[in-house]
């Protein structure tokens, strides 16, 4: 891929060197290759025609149709997928347990991620070290802290349930309750991604200029005042950016719970994702699927447009 | 005043450094301890005592040693397409003028915005209709090109003055010399970036390597730990912690050395401290 578009390369760029006596001629602007730029595009366009835009098309055709998994001819099946899936009480379970895992998570990350920015933006000596701990959420592997946040939440012998032994309380079966197992994965969630909020919000506030601070601080515009007025509408792209990012995260939380609980008990932590992903690969019912993550695009867009409105509503 | 100000600003940040670093503090303690006392050692802060044979028993029963390899060969492998496919399509819309390149940019943005779940069934029929399900070439094709890493690395080359680039071209640079010689050297520190990022993304994946690596020989090492939790090893948790040590180490480490580099160039500004 490669080779192709560098052989057209070396004659044009080597023939026009600038000499000693030529050098009007050299300074006037050559004509490029066209063609080159369009060889640049090619590869990227290939694998985003072919990897997005196509499958994302065929997500959406694929809804309509009986889709058998292994190949093979593909039968019109009109609104039955959504008419299934929606009628389906497991399905249900699962867009209400995504909304509840959104409202756990969403809000708590971003409002964790900008107080933590501003704490450890407060910080004089220590900082970096202060900033590296708090990133380390973000990095980590999902599935191996999957694995270890269900050592620290098992009912027996975790470190969770010893503590609550301590303070004399019983001990909670954390994954093991219908009650209490999407509330477990959530608290993960929210471990991990206020990391990746703080990370966004640290960065913006970071391009706050200092003349910015002398001027409230000669105005006498301190604490929340200055937050809500100045820094926050400063920050507004930082925001809307943090903004998307843990509302991607949340609604596409796969691994912990995968690991963690499966979706169980009972379907108690069942998430419009999981949910899809059990009717495609486990039921092999891929327009169900299919038909449940168009769903999940329409959830998605309309907590984008609530947050919108909330976010220039709050902004006033 | 000041003075309590100022300790209940250490108490918060002891806590949040606490609550974010714990999880990796008890999977080490974990890994650390004696397989039958697990159970048995409270919330003591440190292991009764060290038994380094846990991360052995993981190495081997979790076949992590092969999938360390089939992690990084993949890993490597999506970064190399990745890298070739981004930086010269991020050049071209950020730095040519030429018709229909809005177009494409409003293409890149929006694909952006589409969540991985959506083209998930349709790639992966694709994938297994074309052969391609348990192989690497199935692990790693679907990510041959980033619609982020083209839009992150477009930011960065836009910052490039264009006096800059037009004497490249008085100069009677080709596109190609002008983007090897000039824009890359300027766009290292963005495309490092972009590098680590990728790294952690696809060394970290979960969810496309569970549906395509079928055969233990090609399981990643989240797949192969998940494999190995779901097994009758459940309740061996020191085994586990040590596995999800093993996996986690070397993110955790490219994070470390790259952490300066990887914000700023994430996003796109300086970070202070």
């Amino acid at each position: 891929m490669t080779t192709t578009t560098t052989q057209p390369q070396p004659r044009t760029a080597a023939a026009p060197r600038p000499g000693g006596p030529e050098t009007a001629a050299a300074r006037k602007p050559r004509g490029r290759s066209r063609l080159v730029p369009v060889i640049f595009l090619l590869p990227a366009g290939l694998g985003i025609t072919v990897f997005v835009i196509a499958p994302a098309l065929l997500s959406l055709v694929a809804s309509f149709f009986k889709v058998p998994l292994a190949g093979g001819r593909w039968q019109w099946a009109g609104l039955s997928n959504f008419t299934r899936v929606l009628g389906d009480p497991a399905v249900l379970q699962s867009i209400g347990n995504t909304l509840a895992y959104s409202a756990m998570t969403i809000v708590p990350s971003l409002v964790i991620g900008l107080s933590l920015a501003l704490l450890a933006n407060s910080v004089g000596r220590g900082r970096p070290l202060v900033r590296t701990a708090l990133f380390l959420p973000m990095t980590a592997n999902l599935v191996a802290m999957a694995v270890v946040f269900r050592w620290l939440f098992a009912f027996q012998g975790g470190f969770v349930n010893q503590l609550l032994g301590i303070a004399g309380i019983g001990a909670v079966n954390w994954l093991g309750d219908p009650n209490t197992s999407l509330l477990t994965v959530a608290l993960v969630g929210v471990w991990r991604s206020a990391s990746f909020s703080m990370m966004i919000f640290f960065a913006g506030l970071a391009t706050i200029p200092g003349t910015i601070h002398e001027a409230t601080k000669a105005e006498g515009i301190r604490g929340y005042t200055k937050l809500t007025r100045v820094i926050l509408p400063m920050m507004k792209p930082t925001v809307v950016f943090a903004t998307v990012l843990a509302v991607l995260s949340s609604v596409q939380a796969f691994d912990t719970i995968n690991v963690m609980t499966q979706g169980g008990p009972q379907g108690s932590s069942e998430t419009l994702l999981t949910m899809s992903w059990k009717l495609g690969f486990s039921y092999f019912d891929l327009g169900a699927a299919s038909a449940l993550s168009f769903l999940l695009l329409v959830v998605l867009v309309g907590i984008g447009l609530v947050q919108r409105r909330l976010l220039s509503g709050g902004s006033k | 005043m000041i003075h309590i100000v100022r300790s209940l600003r250490w108490t918060l940040i002891a806590l949040a450094v606490s609550i974010s670093l714990f999880p990796f503090y008890w999977m080490l303690r974990t890994a650390l301890a004696p397989a039958d006392q697990v159970f048995f050692n409270g919330i003591s802060p440190l292991p009764s005592s060290i038994d380094w044979s846990n991360f052995a028993r993981a190495w081997e029963k979790a076949h992590l040693g092969n999938a360390i390899v089939d992690g990084l060969v993949m890993t490597l492998s999506i970064l190399v397409l990745q890298l070739v496919t981004c930086i010269p399509a991020a050049y071209v819309l950020a730095k040519v003028k030429m018709r229909g390149s809005g177009f494409a940019l409003a293409v890149v943005i929006g694909c952006l915005l589409v969540p991985a779940q959506v083209t998930l069934i349709p790639t992966f029929i694709g994938i297994n209709a074309a052969g391609l399900a348990n192989s690497l070439p199935g692990l790693v094709l679907p990510f041959m090109t980033s619609a982020f890493g083209i839009f992150l690395l477009r930011q960065q080359m836009m910052s490039i003055p264009d006096s800059l680039m037009e004497a490249a071209r008085t100069d009677g640079l080709g596109h190609f010399r002008t983007l090897w010689n000039v824009v890359i050297p300027i766009a290292g520190p963005g495309i490092a970036a972009f590098s680590v990022f990728s790294v952690f993304t696809h060394w970290n994946d979960y969810m496309w390597p569970l549906l395509i690596a079928r055969s233990p020989s090609l399981a990643t090492p989240p797949l192969s730990l998940a494999i190995f939790q779901q097994g009758d090893i459940g309740f061996d948790y020191s085994a586990l912690a040590a596995g999800a040590a093993i996996v986690t180490a070397p993110v955790v480490i490219l994070f470390l050395v790259a952490q300066k580099r990887f914000v700023q160039g994430m996003s796109g500004s300086e970070i202070p401290g």
